[in-house]
């Protein structure tokens, strides 16, 4: 069974060549016999991988482990749900995994458009099929996943590794990839484009919808990923900036941008090199964030391990995609030449062109902080960490500006917008923001940041319910409908502006939850059955630690219960399971208690089962629910944008399932029945922290190899979290100040490599200086060529008079038929 | 399952679902002591093998067909296709301008310049469009003029100044001239119109 599946994908790749080279020829001799026969070898891979993929599921099934891939990621005990999904479970399947996706993605994108884009199709199957060669010559020579053991089959797998033995785990590596495969369908389209020369706005069409597309499951793929970290991994947080997650948000971010700026060309026909670029770079970064995961350049908890002999195929194959990809791009300028004229940078192309510049930077920041460590390996040989500290001073003022451009963007006219229009638009969003400013600022907040995030939330808001509000009132002057059939016609109508709006509120709902880590809370406690400790309001008290076996694992349990304000909210469970064959890598099963306002948050890091004590790290996060609504709330608005234009039933709209269990889950917690109980148990204090040594906790690397700043780190019995802890302890009592702690840290490690980011010195200099240096660059360079697009600004032409009036005439006809 | 009787031959389709049935029929028979999910998953594979076949007819089939060169009527609905989508885009954008008026967000000026620039070029697609559409007409008609030899009534236009003002034919002696001549190149007469 296993040959065959080895000599499946031999055939899907000798099928690849067959597709590329009959488009080719086809497209070039123009025969439709060679082009249909083409398209015909392209379903063909899909159906080929089709059948290589259920073989492989086939053998997790059956459990045949002579075949080395099951046998390293399954076992027999393992429950039937992730027997299958350990088909993406390690390196070899998941790229086996992301050619079958591809094949299926592309065959859909080649099929709905065979007819509409007959010209690019050929060149569309044609790139799409030599990017499937490279990912079979791969797993052809490297990683081929119906690899056999040649003597002494298993008689047991390993098993899965624990931590994705997880729903969440299960349902988001196959959405990322395929928000990663669909977003080689627009460079395909881009490149055929390019090939063939028909550069008129068409392909764009066909692209935005397959970018959208992926651009949802990427997002979605991003959100679970989240939830995944912040159950499964237990640290409190959901966003550690690791190079694999950042792996995921560079595309995104360009992927974002192209979606903005599309918008231009189509209105205005500018930046049509601009979104050519973007796609291809976007691309390029869907499988430079693979080559980063799967090579081991980069360092990090989730990466694959090292294999340079992957990372040499894997730069040719990079170094060739930018190579032949902005040849063509060179080879087409003259066509590509667009009138690009700016009539004034109050006008709502600036606003994109600012978008623009923001989100390249935030994705070129991202990718620049996630390789230093490898850059300064390869200039200093001193492997440095560039760790959250960084991130996140760097990310949040672009973040910030980002949230401003989405209130003010959508308040801009095209082309100009006068003054008067200007005071008429800001009006209400500036009170919004105002208000909720001074809402904040009224409540005490300690955290300005948070507090500008909740203003600029404000402001936002009331940009959106103005064009919602006035959008709504012009539709009901013009139909003469009620204030709801209006605003629903008018979403309809126009769904991709409208469903755009969506996902702003959904940005909104997202900053809403990162504002709220601002007000964290996070507390270590050890207790004793019957002791209790108290965090802000809420009060846990220990009540057992049990231990209880279910065949795949042994499960210790702390059993909690949770009081606020003296009310009794439930019980909570936290514990840590041993899977068999991984008793060294137990998993934490985080207990969380979640509602509206924020979520108590608890993780039995340690305990003792002799003394029924155990540690407890309780952490309240507030307003952290809305960052899953705020993903559900996107899957919707982007639906709403996908929906077809003959889809007239804005009912039919599906609200994504995500949105639907979160808010389920909501409402239940929030509903919750609390009993009332009055106990007197003795209350243990936290352990005592200070300002410093809590900044230093995120300043310092945990060595137990998490690769995460103590903070954080949410390994089990960790060694080097205890003695990191212990020395930060003493050097403080010391009486060390802050600076002196990391030198002396530094001194004894022997290298800045302890640091979760680098120190501002010397060659690291580059690392805080960089991003500046680079966005200062970006932005002379917008102004540069914008200035030279507005002196090139022609003179207005003239008014209506040239028209004949009887197609005038007509022309109003049709554009009444057309609502 | 059975063939559809409405069409004489099996169709592709219907036979590699037949196998593919047949298959995994065959496989629930034959593998003895399998579990269920295993079960389920041969009869996929076989299915998939019959998807296999499908795709590989699909693959072939077009090359023992005749040839159609994938030339000039591609590029010709093309057009059309793309006039129609462009001019829907233009009608859209002017929707959508007259709708920024009654927001507040573009001032009466500008409005008008936008407008009047959009709607010139919506009028030139229409226009443009409206040739297309007699396109197949006009050939004929070019077709009966010639084979008939005598001058047709209906104007004959070559394809590239369709869409054109009437002035390209001379009113003397009815002569098909280029659209920007002045003069025909027929009889000389003048083809500029007393308009």
């Amino acid at each position: 069974m296993s040959s065959l599946g080895y000599y499946l994908l031999l055939a899907a790749f000798v099928v690849c060549a067959y597709a590329l080279a009959a488009s080719v020829a086809g497209a070039r001799r123009r025969s439709r016999r060679l082009i249909e026969s083409g398209i015909g070898a392209f379903y063909l891979i899909a159906a080929i991988m089709a059948a290589a993929s259920s073989i492989i599921i086939y053998a997790f099934v059956v459990g045949d482990y002579s075949v080395k891939y099951v046998a390293r990621y399954s076992d027999s005990v393992q429950p039937l749900f992730y027997k299958i999904t350990s088909y993406w479970g390690g390196l070899d399947g998941s790229i086996m995994f992301w050619v079958f996706l591809l094949s299926i993605f592309g065959s859909a994108a080649v099929y709905v458009n065979r007819e509409r884009h007959r010209e690019l199709i050929p060149y569309v199957v044609a790139v799409i099929s030599l990017v499937q060669m490279f990912v079979l010559f791969l797993m052809i020579i490297h990683n081929n996943p119906f690899e056999t053991y040649l003597t002494e089959n298993p008689a047991d797998g390993k098993g899965l590794n624990p931590l994705l033995q997880n729903f969440y785990m299960v349902i988001h590596p196959p959405t990322m990839y395929t928000g990663f495969v669909g977003l080689t369908i627009p460079y395909a389209f881009g490149m055929a484009a390019l090939i063939t020369g028909f550069l008129d706005d068409s392909w764009l069409r066909a692209v935005r919808r397959w970018t959208m597309i992926s651009w949802l499951f990427l997002s979605v793929g991003l959100g679970l990923g989240m939830i995944w970290a912040y159950e499964e991994l237990g640290w409190g947080g959901y966003w550690g900036w690791d190079p694999v997650e950042n792996a995921g948000l560079l595309p995104w971010f360009t992927a974002t941008a192209f979606l903005h700026s599309v918008m231009v060309q189509e209105r205005r026909g500018m930046l049509r090199v601009w979104n050519v670029t973007l796609v291809i770079v976007t691309f390029f970064l869907t499988i430079f964030g693979t080559f980063m995961t799967r090579s081991g350049v980069v360092q990090s908890v989730h990466a694959f391990g090292e294999d340079p002999e992957l990372a040499r195929l894997f730069t040719i194959f990079m170094v060739s995609i930018l190579v032949i990809s902005f040849g063509f791009v060179i080879y087409r300028l003259p066509l590509l030449r667009s009138r690009n004229e700016l009539d004034s940078w109050v006008s709502r192309e600036a606003a994109f062109l600012a978008n623009n510049w923001i989100l390249l930077f935030s994705a070129f920041f991202v990718l620049f902080a996630t390789m230093f460590p490898t850059l300064s390996e390869a200039i200093t040989g001193e492997r440095l960490t560039v760790g959250p500290p960084f991130f996140t001073k760097w990310m949040l003022p672009i973040g910030l500006t980002l949230l401003l451009l989405t209130g003010i963007g959508p308040l801009l006219a095209w082309r100009k917008s006068t003054l008067i229009n200007l005071r008429d638009q800001f009006i209400v969003p500036l009170g919004s923001a105002a208000l909720a400013g001074g809402a904040v600022v009224a409540l005490g907040v300690r955290v300005w940041t948070s507090g500008i995030c909740f203003a600029l939330c404000g402001f936002v808001v009331g940009t959106i319910a103005q064009e919602f509000w006035r959008g709504a009132r012009v539709r009901q002057g013009s139909t003469g409908t009620d204030l709801l059939t209006a605003l629903i016609g008018l979403v309809v109508r126009n769904k991709r502006r409208y469903g755009g709006y969506i996902v702003h509120v959904a940005i909104v709902l997202l900053f809403l939850g990162f504002a709220g880590e601002g007000f964290k809370q996070d507390e270590q406690v050890l207790l004793r059955p019957g002791q209790q400790a108290k965090v802000g309001d809420f009060t846990v008290r220990l009540d057992a630690v049990r231990v209880t076996d279910d065949g795949q694992k042994q499960m210790i349990t702390g059993h909690t219960t949770v009081f606020r304000d003296g009310k009794e909210l439930g019980r909570l469970y936290p514990a840590k399971w041993f899977f068999r064959k991984h008793e060294e890598e137990p998993t934490t099963e985080v207990a969380i208690r979640r509602s509206v306002s924020e979520d108590l948050y608890l993780v039995m890091p340690a305990f003792n089962l002799e003394e029924q004590s155990a540690s407890m790290e309780i952490v309240v996060n507030p307003l952290v629910n809305w960052v899953w609504v705020g993903f559900g709330v996107l899957a919707f608005g982007t639906l709403v944008a996908l929906l077809p234009e003959t889809v007239f039933a804005f009912a039919t709209a599906r609200v994504p399932d995500n949105a639907v269990t979160t808010s389920l889950l909501l409402l239940a917690l929030v509903l919750w029945p609390a009993a009332v109980m009055a106990q007197s148990v003795q209350t243990v204090a936290p352990t005592e922290r200070s300002a410093v040594e809590r900044q230093l906790e995120g300043e310092i690397l945990c060595t137990c190899g998490c690769r995460r700043p103590l903070a954080t780190c949410g390994m089990f019995n960790c060694q080097g979290h205890a003695s990191q802890t212990a020395k930060l302890r003493q050097f403080l009592s010391e009486g060390k100040d802050h600076d002196q702690v990391i030198a002396a840290f530094v001194g004894d490690f022997g290298s800045e490599a302890i640091l979760a980011a680098p120190v501002d010195r010397g060659f690291n200099r580059l690392a805080w200086l960089f991003p500046y240096l680079a966005a200062i660059v970006a932005l002379i360079g917008i102004v540069v060529t914008t200035r030279r697009w507005s002196t090139r600004a022609v003179p207005a032409v003239a008014g209506d008079a040239g028209l004949d009036p009887a197609l005038s005439a007509r022309l109003d006809d049709e554009l009444r038929n057309l609502d | 399952m059975s063939s559809e009787t409405s069409t004489d031959s099996l169709q592709p389709w219907q036979l590699f679902t037949l196998a593919g049935l047949i298959g995994a029929t065959v496989v629930v028979f034959v593998s003895r002591g399998q579990t269920p999910a295993g079960i389920v998953l041969l009869s996929l594979s076989i299915f998939a093998a019959a998807v296999v076949g499908l795709t590989a007819w699909r693959t072939f089939a077009p090359l023992s067909g005749g040839d159609q060169p994938a030339g000039p009527q591609m590029v010709a609905g093309r057009t059309r296709v793309a006039l129609e989508r462009e001019k829907a885009l233009v009608l859209r954008s002017i929707k959508e301008l007259e709708f920024d008026r009654a927001m507040g967000k573009v001032s009466e000026r500008d409005f008008a310049e936008m407008g009047a620039r959009l709607r010139a070029r919506a009028a030139g697609l229409i226009l443009q469009l409206d040739a297309g559409a007699s396109y197949r007409e006009e050939i004929e008609r070019e077709i009966a003029r010639r084979v008939g030899g005598e001058a047709a009534k209906a104007p004959a236009r070559s394809g590239q100044d369709r869409g054109r003002s009437e002035a390209a034919v001379c009113p003397a002696c009815r002569t098909t001239n280029d659209p920007d001549a002045r003069f025909c190149k027929h009889c000389g007469a003048s083809l500029e119109k007393t308009a």
